[in-house]
């Protein structure tokens, strides 16, 4: 019975075949290849080709051979270990045994298969990320570089607009120099748009913390937007909360920025109805206080699948030429709320309007009874002048800037400016010389304005310790003006400036 | 008619595309889906490396390996050349060529071998020249058995080697 079975069931998967010394077939049981008497081995495969350069024929071998495949005549493919026994015996013919363990490796191919495939897939999405990331970088470091070089241009601009409509200039050729001075401005708040988000994409912005009457803020707010709803015939509705506290710490600049923008934005897109500015006391706890905030529109709305976009740099959804500007606003609005760690979600319906809501959370001092601020309102300084004449020292090699500045100081005609272009005469200069203020320009030949201030903070002159330095300068990186306040310098003038920057400034310092 | 036959090898890392190039110059194709090889497949092909001298290039196209050393002895044996291939889009595949190419040097250092940058079609050339040092090691060949660039003549080189 046995012998039945095993015909019946056993499929034996192994050939025997012997060859002679150049190949030829002597005897096959051509159990997977068929194979006659005299047929080169070869035929089978080219696998078989110059065997005889793999032995030494001088003595017995016996040579395995894994995962070979063979194909048979019928273009079946088999999978196969080849196994060869030579003898150094002359007489004796060269056996090669085939074992057929196609289901074997096919099921190790498979294996082989998946694996390869996800570590290949794995390493192409690593390149492409870093590849994405670096593409993302250099687009930021450019945006930054670019938008920072603009910067200088415009100052020009803007400043000799201020300069211009001084002169005697017809009714006509006034209105045309204000055009100039509010496109000029527009670009200078775009650029400051696309400067800035590319310092909260590259983390080159930080939140400052201090102490600030928050009801002053809102109270602003609630003016100025409420004017400008008459305007425009909507309603402005301000709802806020008294029990907030006075006093919060925060950055001041930089939640106005926020509120603002979030305002821009609701009154921009909201031709008839009503926008609603809340905001709310949540909770307390410990020293912080948690606010809601929202600003409500009954504007046109953000279709429910763009969403998910509006945050994203560079998408202004309805892109027709109705709404201008970057679109960049509320990427900004969200970078600067998470770099508060706050959290800001929109809920918004097509044609019934949108509401942007914030959740942050403020320190504020315990004790606002006996919290002032020491009112450092930048109003006119002039007033507190003691002296006829001041003597400034300007140290700034763009000749543009020079005569913006020397224009400005002119006109109030009480200045003696003294320009310096070059880093190393400035030393000189200001050893020989009092100067009442200096104006000091970052970027110049020879040594940086942060450098030399260092240099006069050190020399052993008068007033040299305590002569106000202003450094000029379109670098805006925060890393940077904390570096110049270090290196000695009072404050700091951003590029492009106007005539009422720039004197506000240095009469704070001369007072 | 002279008629010799010679085994060349292919290796390198799995997907560099060691199959792809060997049907480029077998059968003048190219596939974008990738089978991957176990084991080895061998093919025959016939090259003329002078005027009425033909040499019958045995190819042998092996599995994949992230290791060199990890090729199965027994493949080697009797191996007339060498083909190593990686591929020029995935540094994996060359991060160590340097070290791949020493052991082969030293230990078969009679073998002619030809090193091969594949699927140059991906890059440009201006990427290859920019960046030759990364490879650590100059190719001798950048192929894209895609577009079949610089196949015939690395196999035809490597051909007219063998039989010096
Ligand atoms: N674009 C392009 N793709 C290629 C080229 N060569 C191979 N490929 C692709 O790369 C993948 C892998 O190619 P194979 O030839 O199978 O690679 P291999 O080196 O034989 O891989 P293993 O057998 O696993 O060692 C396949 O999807 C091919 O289509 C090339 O020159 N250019
Ligand atoms: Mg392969």
């Amino acid at each position: 019975m046995l012998e039945t079975y095993r015909g019946t069931y056993f499929h034996p998967r192994t050939q025997f075949i012997t060859i002679d010394a150049s190949g030829n077939v002597l005897e096959s049981d051509n159990v997977l290849f068929s194979l006659k008497k005299g047929d080169e081995i070869g035929s089978v495969s080219p696998f078989f080709d110059g065997l005889s350069a793999y032995f030494d024929l001088e003595e017995d071998n016996d040579i395995k051979f894994t995962c070979i495949h063979l194909e048979n005549g019928k273009k079946k493919e088999f999978t196969c270990d080849i196994e060869f026994k030579t003898f150094a015996d002359p007489s004796q013919p060269s056996l090669v045994i085939i074992h057929d363990f196609t289901d074997h490796y096919d099921y190790y191919q498979e294996v082989a298969q998946s694996r390869n495939e996800s570590v290949i897939n794995s390493q192409v999405l690593e390149l492409q990320n870093k590849y994405l990331k670096e593409k993302e970088d250099f687009k930021n470091t450019f945006i930054a570089n670019f938008s920072h070089e603009l910067r200088n241009p415009l100052t020009g601009v803007t400043a000799f607009c201020s300069v211009l409509q001084k002169t005697d200039m017809s009714t006509e050729q006034q209105d045309y120099v204000e055009v100039i001075k509010s496109s000029a401005d527009h670009l200078k708040n775009m650029i400051g748009d696309i400067l800035e988000m590319s310092k909260i994409e590259v983390g080159k912005l930080t939140i400052e913390e201090e102490l600030f009457n928050f009801h002053e803020l809102i109270e602003l707010l609630d003016f100025t937007y409420t004017v400008k709803a008459k305007q425009k015939n909507i309603v402005f509705e301000m709802d806020f909360d008294d029990k907030i506290p006075r006093y919060i710490e925060g950055d001041k600049t930089r939640i106005k920025q926020v509120f603002e923008n979030l305002l821009e934005n609701a009154f921009k897109f909201t031709a008839t109805g009503k926008v609603t500015f809340s905001v709310k006391e949540n909770q307390r706890r410990a020293r912080k206080v948690n606010l809601n905030i929202s600003i409500k529109d009954t504007g046109i709305g953000i279709p429910a699948e763009k969403i998910a976009l509006i945050f994203n740099s560079f998408t202004q959804l309805n892109n027709a030429q109705k709404y201008s500007g970057t679109g960049l606003g509320l990427s900004i609005v969200k970078g600067l709320v998470e770099l508060m760690d706050g959290k800001i979600t929109v809920e918004s319906e097509e044609g019934v309007g949108s509401n942007f809501k914030m959740n942050i959370n403020f320190k504020y001092p315990i004790n606002q009874e006996n919290t002032s601020l020491d009112d450092k309102s930048d109003i006119e300084n002039k007033n507190f002048l003691t002296k006829e004449k001041y003597n400034i020292l300007l140290a700034e090699d763009s000749e543009l800037a020079q005569m913006a500045v020397l224009k400005i100081l002119a006109q109030e005609g009480h200045f003696f400016l003294d320009i310096i272009t070059n880093g190393e005469d400035v030393i000189e200069s200001v050893i020989h010389n009092e100067y009442d203020l200096i104006l000091m320009d970052i970027r110049m030949p020879g040594t940086n304005g942060d450098e030399l201030t260092k240099m006069i903070r050190s020399l052993p002159v008068q007033n040299c310790k305590t002569i106000p330095i202003l450094a000029i300068t379109a670098n805006l990186y925060d890393d940077d003006k904390k570096r110049y306040k270090k290196m000695g310098m009072n404050d700091i003038i951003e590029k492009p400036f106007d005539e009422t920057t720039l004197l506000k400034k240095i009469y704070k310092y001369l007072k | 008619m002279k008629k010799a036959s010679k085994k060349i090898i292919l290796l390198g890392h799995f997907g560099v595309g060691k199959s792809s190039l060997i049907r480029q110059f077998v059968e003048n194709t190219f596939t974008s889906d990738y089978k991957v090889t176990i084991g080895v497949h061998i093919l025959k092909k016939e090259v003329e490396v002078a005027p009425d001298e033909n040499v019958s290039l045995i190819i042998w196209d092996l599995e994949g390996y992230d290791d060199i050393k990890k090729t199965r002895a027994s493949y080697l044996l009797g191996t007339h050349g060498f083909i190593y291939v990686f591929d020029v889009t995935r540094p994996a595949t060359f991060e160590n060529l340097k070290n791949d190419i020493d052991y082969l040097t030293n230990q078969y250092a009679k073998t002619p071998l030809k090193i091969v940058g594949n699927k140059a079609d991906l890059v440009t050339k201006t990427y290859l020249k920019e960046n030759a040092n990364m490879f650590g090691v100059q190719p001798n060949f950048f192929t894209s058995a895609k577009t079949g660039t610089k196949v015939d003549e690395l196999f035809t080189t490597l051909a007219k080697e063998l039989v010096k």
